[in-house]
């Protein structure tokens, strides 16, 4: 069984194709399912706004394909998938889930968001992630752990909230006073809106498809609670407007807020749109004095504050290398006992075949001769076997027992 | 002494522009005590240079306003907390002192007691005056040039090293308002040293023209601030525009007035 992770990220795929793919916590299990169903022993699927990634255990390419037919499905018009992204396989694929859960794979290096996130695809695909891919997540969210205590890659502010506070700053100057509403009540919203208020942003409002989930937001952040419906007149007010909506298509529209925004005689709306898929609508950001900022523009800015974590890269790495020799040397130990157990049983059977055979043609001998001559093929198969076994269990520790125990089971069809 | 005061205070200029160029060419950025400590040195040598001059005639009245323009900077320094405001005033300054040096610095007669006193207030308040709308049309400028990089999501240098819109805008509308009064004031000590001292009003049409034109400019973007409340992006325009109008006019009076023994 072989390791594999395909998929796209903010490298290799623009947003509007990261949109797309992007996957709700509700359609994680279907689609592992569907991949599941093509031959893969164990699957989770990690999607984020950066990020849309299958973790496959599989023999064969089926699985890998069928995951890669259903992002192109996704994309519609007949387009392939596989142009806007990548595959890694084994030791390669365990080092990319490392360096993902590091942060190092970040666009904003060392954010510690995507820790949450490898949590939480773990989680939601628990069921179909199977005994290698439990420890392969289980090892990332050590990894990152050690990554963020050891190094100081994590240092510092380099988030998209952060971010988001930048930015503001250079529309407003000082953030004290100014009042921001909240559309969604989502995560990324509460920090978003945390680090306006650490600024001195009073937050008015929080508007919410479902109006429970807003007051408890609000709450926190002593605001009112509002349904979207009745969150657009107050764009005619707010300083800065957070969107992290999980709505699958934009919700700030024109229709619903240019002539509002119109009447703000001039003064300065920043809008700053942290939803994937995306809550504004582009055309928004022609009006007048109107500064929209979708994510890829945020963490553009944070991605300027990362000069200091750089630096830090080189001792990360040095741990990303050191945990997937250790996963290695597992995942090929994990194999070599039964592949002994079944090369040793295998070749035994021979030995036994092979005795009883000549035995049948050695009537004459005495019942001591044909002890030992028993005693004889017992011998020789232990010590063709000794050198392969030690060998096996050695490469197994070095982490390099998976690609020998592939050709063992071809060469003995074990 | 006068000439070593400017070539020496044009060298600190000089030094202070390319302090403040540096982290726009990538290059490391200097320490604040350096971005500030030289363009105060350059003035307080600019300073004593001009307290030996007579402020009488084109030369001296471009090295003031290059003074002017240094001192307004370091004050707008507080404001923006930043030293933005120094790519404009620092090459501007340094362009002002050279060109007063070019066509000469001299000392020259000296006006009575009574006269130099009005001489100097006229001056000093006309000159600040012309300052604070250049003040105001850098400012004006600065925010233009923010304005386009957050518009168009650019986050480069300018985006980092320039103010925030909301301190650029306050700082073009402090200076328009502080330039009107001067400038008004500055019009009637000017009034008032031609009828006491000239024996009536015996100026050139090329004086009252642009002194008048600019007052009215002046007047005007004062006006659209505070009465329209123009604020922002349209306020920036309408301060470069003003400012560019009165640099215009200058020049095309200069062209038809031309010597340099005369600011007009």
């Amino acid at each position: 069984m072989g390791i594999k992770v395909l998929g796209v990220n903010h490298r290799t795929a623009p947003l509007d194709v990261r949109e797309r793919f992007a996957h709700g916590a509700h359609e994680v299990p279907g689609a592992l399912a569907r991949v599941l169903r093509a031959g893969a022993a164990g699957g989770v699927l990690l999607s984020t706004c950066n990020r849309t990634e299958f973790y496959l255990v599989a023999d064969d390419e089926q699985p890998a394909e069928a995951a890669w037919t259903l992002l192109a499905e996704r994309l519609g018009e007949g387009r392939a998938a596989r142009g806007y992204g990548y595959l890694a396989r084994d030791r390669d694929a365990v080092r990319h889930l490392y360096r993902v859960s590091a942060g190092l794979d970040s666009m904003i290096l060392g954010e510690s968001q995507i820790q949450g996130q490898v949590r939480d695809a773990w989680e939601a695909s628990r069921a179909q992630a199977g005994p290698v891919l439990h420890r392969l997540f289980q090892t990332a969210l050590h990894v990152g752990a050690r990554v963020r205590t050891e190094t100081a890659l994590g240092a510092g502010t380099a988030s998209a909230a952060s971010a988001a506070v930048a930015v503001a700053g250079k529309i407003f100057g000082d953030l004290a006073g100014r009042t921001a509403l909240i559309l969604g009540a989502g995560d990324v919203a509460e920090v978003a809106a945390t680090c306006l208020v650490d600024q001195g942003v009073r937050v008015s409002l929080v508007a919410n498809r479902t109006h429970e989930r807003a007051r408890a937001i609000a709450e926190r952040l002593g605001a009112q609670a509002l349904t979207l419906d009745e969150a657009w007149p107050h764009f005619a007010t707010a300083d800065v407007a957070l969107c992290s909506t999980a709505a699958p298509h934009a919700v700030v529209t024109w229709e619903r807020v240019a002539g509002i925004i119109a009447g703000r005689r001039g003064r300065p709306l920043c809008i700053l749109d942290l939803a994937v898929p995306r809550d504004v609508e582009p055309a928004i950001a022609q009006l007048e004095n109107v500064f929209l900022y979708d994510v890829d523009d945020l963490q553009t800015v944070a991605a300027q504050a990362t000069a200091r974590r750089r630096e830090e890269i080189p001792a990360a790495e040095r741990i990303v290398e050191e945990e997937a020799d250790l996963f290695w040397a597992w995942y090929g130990g994990l194999g070599v006992v039964p592949v002994i157990k079944a090369f040793r049983g295998r070749l035994e059977e021979m030995r036994a075949a092979e005795l009883e055979r000549a035995l049948r043609h050695l009537g004459h001998l005495t019942p001591d001769d044909r002890a030992r001559v028993e005693q004889l093929s017992h011998t020789l198969l232990n010590k063709f076997l000794h050198q392969p076994t030690i060998t096996l269990k050695e490469a197994a520790e070095q982490g390099r027992g998976y690609g020998l125990l592939e050709a063992l089971r071809r060469l003995f069809g074990l | 002494v006068i000439l070593t005061l400017h070539v020496l205070a044009l060298a600190l200029y000089g030094l202070a522009t390319a302090l403040t160029l540096a982290p726009f060419l990538g290059l490391r950025s200097a320490p604040r005590a350096w971005t500030i400590g030289v363009p105060c040195a350059g003035a307080a040598v600019h300073v004593v240079a001009v307290s030996q001059l007579t402020l009488v005639g084109l030369a001296p009245a471009l090295s003031m306003l290059a003074l002017c323009l240094v001192l307004l900077q370091l004050a707008s320094e507080r404001v923006l907390r930043g030293s933005a405001v120094a790519l404009f005033t620092g090459p501007l300054a340094a362009g002002l002192v050279g060109l007063a040096l070019l066509i000469g610095l001299a000392p020259g007669a000296e006006p009575s007691a009574g006269r130099n006193a009005w001489l100097i207030l006229h001056v000093a308040l006309s000159v600040l005056g012309l300052a604070l709308l250049a003040l105001a049309f850098i400012a004006a400028a600065l925010y233009l040039l923010q304005f386009r990089e957050l518009k168009a999501r650019r986050f480069g240098q300018v985006f980092q090293l320039f103010p925030p819109l909301e301190r650029l805008d306050r700082l073009n509308r402090f200076a328009l308002v502080a330039g009107f009064p001067a400038l008004t004031l500055g019009v009637l000590l000017a009034l008032g040293y031609a009828a006491r001292f000239a024996g009536g009003l015996h100026v050139g049409n090329a004086q009252i023209v642009w002194g008048l034109f600019t007052w009215v400019v002046l007047g005007w973007a004062v006006w659209v601030r505070l009465a329209r409340h123009w604020a922002g992006r349209r306020a920036a325009v309408a301060s470069i525009a003003g400012f560019s109008a009165v640099l215009l006019v200058y020049l095309a009076l200069k062209l038809v007035e031309p010597g340099a023994e005369r600011f007009l």
